[in-house]
């Protein structure tokens, strides 16, 4: 199981925490032991054909997917049905919302399982424990300083690190 | 098992067939369905460009003999590949280690996708508490929905038997017009009577 990113956001749409895991990148092309010409195809091409997305792009585009998806679940199975997660042929999207409207985001590889329980564990455990609970914490995040936390962070990568045992 | 309902939405996200077989689900406006088709079909797009990427880095190791001849043309190679960081690598260890091989590597980041084997799609399953989604894109564009309960397992083979019924009655009705509403009695007819079969 493979978790590729995390995102929380608050009941104002603002992102106030993102991780990305990113797996070990695979090696390709591995040694050219006394090659008289290395080969030309490295570095520049790739880079500008690349017109990569921040993160802070990613987390707005997650955001209007899971915020439509929700509106959408809930026009159709009623005020009390709630989204749960969606899947495409290459990853997944779990989605836990909390009754205060802070949205809890997980993109996971096909072969994980729900990852609802975790998603809530995460929020009871981590975030109330060490971020709703901090007095020094704030309440809103205007400005998109979010969740600024050395114990919450150092015990969700635990946590993500620890899944596949747990579930 | 259980189907609710069936949309399908033709290639520019436009409402073209809704249906509701079963009870379950609430009722919309014929407003709110055009609108629903719509965000949809715009989430689906976006959820195929969220896809994860995950760095691949292209290593090319150039081994040579470190002999002090060697030396500027293996930094004038590496200048030429703008690397500036591991020509400051290969500088610094060549002289402590003067008789090994000096490498010296240039990484450049590609992506490759989680799954490197199958095509990238949109949203194909959705679930919620009460149904589950199933999305199937045909090869030109058409999206079919299908509404089932969340325990119903074998979506796969009742989607396609729809597409079968489509193609049939639809695609090869000669007063069809593509792209718009389908209003095809035989479609309703053969659908509405499988779908009961089946249950």
């Amino acid at each position: 199981m493979v978790v590729y990113s995390f995102y929380i956001f608050d009941r104002h749409a603002e992102c106030i925490y993102k991780k990305r895991w990113l797996p070990r990148p695979a090696v390709i092309g591995k040694s050219r032991a006394n090659s008289e010409l290395p080969a030309p195809t490295n570095g520049l091409p790739a880079a500008i054909g690349q017109s990569d997305r921040t993160t802070d792009d990613d987390a707005k585009l997650i955001f209007g997917t899971v915020f439509s998806l929700r509106n959408m679940v809930r026009k159709l199975g009623g005020e009390d049905d709630s989204f749960v997660s969606y899947c495409t042929s290459q990853y997944q999207l779990h989605y836990y919302e909390t009754p205060t409207n802070i949205k809890f985001v997980m993109l996971t590889d096909l072969k994980s399982p729900s990852m609802r329980v975790a998603l809530q564990q995460i929020y009871i455990n981590l975030f109330v424990e060490y971020v709703v609970k901090n007095p020094l914490s704030p309440t809103e995040h205007p400005g998109g300083i979010g969740v600024n936390n050395e114990l919450f962070e150092e015990s969700l990568e635990q946590f993500v690190v620890c899944l596949p045992p747990r579930l | 098992m259980t189907v609710f309902s069936l949309i399908i939405i033709n290639k520019a996200g436009g409402l073209v067939y809704q249906r509701e077989f079963q009870p379950g689900l609430r009722k919309l406006s014929t407003n709110d369905y055009l609108v629903l088709a719509g965000t949809f079909h715009g989430v689906h797009a976006i959820t195929r460009s969220i896809t994860p990427k995950i760095p691949l880095s292209t290593t090319t190791t150039t081994t040579s003999q470190s002999h002090h001849q060697h030396q500027p043309s293996t930094s004038s190679i590496l200048t030429t590949h703008k690397s500036t960081p591991s020509v400051s690598t290969a500088t610094a260890t060549t002289p402590s280690t003067p008789t090994g091989p000096s490498t010296s590597s240039s990484t450049s980041t590609t992506h490759a996708l989680p799954i490197p084997g199958t095509p990238v799609t949109g949203l194909e399953v959705l679930e919620s508490d009460k149904f589950r989604l199933t999305c199937f894109q045909t090869l030109t564009g058409t999206k079919f929905l299908l509404f089932t309960d969340p325990l119903m397992t074998t979506v796969e083979p009742v989607i396609r038997k729809i597409y079968e019924l489509y193609a049939d009655f639809v695609m090869k009705n000669p007063f069809y017009q593509l792209e718009m509403p389908v209003r095809c009695e035989a479609f309703d007819r053969h659908l509405g009577g499988w779908l009961r079969g089946r249950v």
